[in-house]
């Protein structure tokens, strides 16, 4: 397959579908909207099923359904609806069920307004639902990475059995690029433990209730289990000018492409600007960070949302180095020149401390 | 006209204008909707204070900004409990609950069902566009058969919902049908509603001129029919009104389905009520009272 050139939302559905995708059912929102539209058109020519469902509520449910019976399926949605979805969300970790959910997100709270924020950190990342339990969360900053962790998205949710989300902004969702789909598509193919209607399958079963104390322990911690190891294999940054960073940018999604035109002309004004972006917030690449501070003088995170990747960078650098803080909400988003002003601000800061040290 | 006019002057069309003008599309049903419920709300002479508009989500739920009431602009297809929760607290003041067939069929659907088994005394307009107007296009639970949307591409399949039916038989004690068309005859449905206690859903069909090209103005003109208009058919009659509730097609009755009036309202049901609204009680319980239930638990 060639390049093409395909709105961010639409290559989503395009990868979904040769990766094996042959459910989807969701419910139409600003920014996703897309997304449920392009998989109505698609999915049917390949055999699978499209439904729009009656809400988020109703879409989630669905996916639990088809994803017992081992088809690979997939809704999308934007932050009020994803807030509708945690509870099915919750249960589909419990049961173990794969399904991916993407999140193209907009500005909070409650309605707020359909601009992009990054604001729906806290309740993809962290999990909004109840219990103990994780949802692997991939953040693509690019067209091309729509396509591509998608694929990456329904592959883990299989490794896993567990829910994974794409998560990224508005304008990722909206933006065209050239994008170069995989050349083979995967078929689909019934994993052991479904519920698949046929003899041999008949013994299986999928629950998220554990009614003995005991049973449910051992099952939380065979999930922790789980992502443990999603920790240690899993994790995934891209690092841009970080061998000699003094000042290393952090930022996923639209944030991160600001970040990068910045460190750019930042170099070429002689500061040794970097940038670390993550691409799994969960799990979160923590090992990058520590890597980075040997070096590092103070990092930057820049987000659209009011804290909320700071903390998870807070925690990963654990006060080895001063974390600064640049934020727009709103919809609002940091222009490049406020974003170089700041880093210029905080290179010399950098810079002077060295002289005292000399001194 | 209504003779009630306790203030230094009746109120006029113009006392109901919202603070914000409508930003529908030009020629968008909704606009009809809307002067039709100010019209009502006129006649009726109902001051501002005493009115609550609650919505949800979509270019309909919009609708409070545009009207001088209390307005609250909810959750996608959370109106209904909001306005159960209002009513509760309050049920002296008028309820208006206003929004769009996906807010209200759709993702409300289930809200839909229990508003209306529980008799709450609030008037409910669905603008029934037959599409999902604001999110652009996409297909509703009262779109037809075969219909091209953003969502159905190749047609939809499945089929409609039936509003009026659903909410025969769901209990709803005042069921009607009007046209964003014909004003005068909606304006009426949604006074008499208002004046209904209990549940009274009015389901209007309010094209949408920019999403639905099916179900347009000029497609509703030659097909709807007055119920009125014929002087055999009685609105206290529920098989009648089920039989009628299903038409569709060259003809589409529109017009006071049903109407019972020997129910109480949930609030008139609600023991705890009986002695008026929650809201202005006082907000300390008589220490006799309190006493007593202390030691009734020790
Ligand atoms: C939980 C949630 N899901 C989805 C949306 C996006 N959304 C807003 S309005 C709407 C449907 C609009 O259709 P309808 O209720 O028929 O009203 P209309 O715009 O046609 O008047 C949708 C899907 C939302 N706001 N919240
Ligand atoms: S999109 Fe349709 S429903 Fe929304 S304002 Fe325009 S005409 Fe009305």
């Amino acid at each position: 397959m060639s390049r093409q050139l395909i709105k961010g939302n639409e290559a989503i559905v395009k990868a979904a579908v040769l990766a094996g995708c042959r459910g989807f059912y969701g419910y139409p929102i600003t920014p996703a909207s897309e997304i449920t539209e392009a998989a109505a058109a698609y999915l049917p020519r390949v055999g699978g099923t499209f439904l729009q469902a009656e809400s988020e509520v109703a879409a989630i449910n669905m996916l639990y359904g088809a994803a017992s019976a081992g088809v690979r399926v997939m809704t999308a949605s934007s932050g009020p609806g994803i807030s509708l979805m945690q509870e099915g969300i919750s249960y589909m970790a419990g049961a173990e069920l794969p399904c991916v959910v993407a999140d193209i997100t907009r500005a909070g709270p409650g309605l707020g307004n359909i601009t992009s924020e990054q604001s729906d950190y806290h309740q993809v990342v962290k999990g909004g639902g109840h219990g103990n339990y994780r949802t692997l969360v991939l953040a693509p900053h690019s067209v091309q990475e729509m396509a591509d962790l998608t694929a990456l998205a329904f592959e883990l949710a299989d490794r896993y059995r567990n829910p994974v989300v794409l998560m990224t902004d508005g304008f990722i969702g909206q933006m065209m690029e050239p994008v170069e789909f995989p050349q083979a598509a995967v078929g689909p193919r019934l994993p052991k433990w479904a519920v698949a209607g046929t003899e041999e399958t008949r013994g299986n079963l999928i629950s998220s209730i554990y009614l003995n104390s005991d049973e449910l322990e051992a099952h939380v911690r065979q999930l922790e289990a789980k992502y443990e190891i999603a920790r240690q294999r899993e994790t995934r940054a891209e690092e841009l000018y970080m061998e000699d960073a003094d000042v290393v940018l952090v930022g996923y999604g639209i944030v991160a492409r600001i970040l990068k035109a910045v460190a750019a002309e930042a170099r070429a004004e002689g500061l040794r600007v970097g940038v670390l972006r993550p691409i799994t917030l969960f799990p979160f690449p923590t090992l990058h960070f520590k890597k980075a501070a040997k070096r590092a003088k103070v990092f930057i995170v820049v987000e659209m949302s009011n804290g909320q990747l700071l903390e998870d960078v807070r925690l990963a650098l654990n006060g080895a180095r001063p974390v600064e803080f640049l934020s727009r909400v709103g919809g609002n988003v940091p222009s490049h020149e406020e974003v170089l002003a700041f880093v210029q601000a905080q290179a010399r800061c950098c810079a002077e401390s060295e002289q005292v040290a000399h001194v | 006209m209504a003779t009630i006019t306790e203030g230094p002057r009746p109120m006029a069309m113009a006392d109901y204008k919202g603070r914000v003008d409508p930003d529908w599309c030009p020629g968008c049903g909704d606009y009809g909707v809307l002067a039709a419920v100010q019209k009502a709300l006129v006649e009726l002479q109902i001051p501002n204070h005493q009115v609550v508009t609650i919505s949800g989500i979509g270019c309909s739920s919009n609708f409070p900004g545009f009207i001088e009431t209390y307005g609250m602009h909810t959750l996608h297809g959370r109106a209904l409990p909001v306005a159960t929760g209002v009513k509760m607290a309050n049920h002296e003041l008028t309820v208006l609950v206003t929004g769009g067939d996906g807010d209200g069929f759709g993702i409300g659907g289930n809200h839909f069902a229990h508003a209306m088994r529980r008799n709450v005394d609030l008037t409910y307009i669905v603008m029934d566009n037959q599409i999902y107007g604001l999110t652009t296009g996409q297909t509703s639970p009262t779109s037809q058969i075969g219909m091209k949307t953003k969502s159905t591409p190749f047609g939809n399949v499945e089929g409609p919902i039936h509003p009026i039916a659903s909410a025969l038989a769901c209990g709803a004690t005042f069921v009607a049908r009007g046209f964003s068309a014909d004003q005068k005859h909606l304006s009426g449905l949604i006074r008499q509603a208002i004046e209904h206690k209990g549940f009274s859903f009015i389901d209007v069909f309010s094209p949408c001129v920019t999403y639905n090209k099916d179900n347009t103005f000029q497609w509703f003109r030659p097909r709807v029919k007055k119920l009125e208009d014929d002087p055999a058919y009685d609105s206290g009659d529920w098989l009648a009104a089920m039989e009628k509730s299903i038409l569709w097609g060259e003809e589409i009755p529109i017009g006071k389905f049903f109407e019972r009036t020997d129910l109480p309202s949930l609030d008139e049901a609600e023991p705890v009520l009986k002695d008026g609204p929650m809201v202005g009680r006082p907000d300390h319980i008589d220490p006799a009272i309190a006493r007593a239930f202390i030691e009734e638990l020790m």
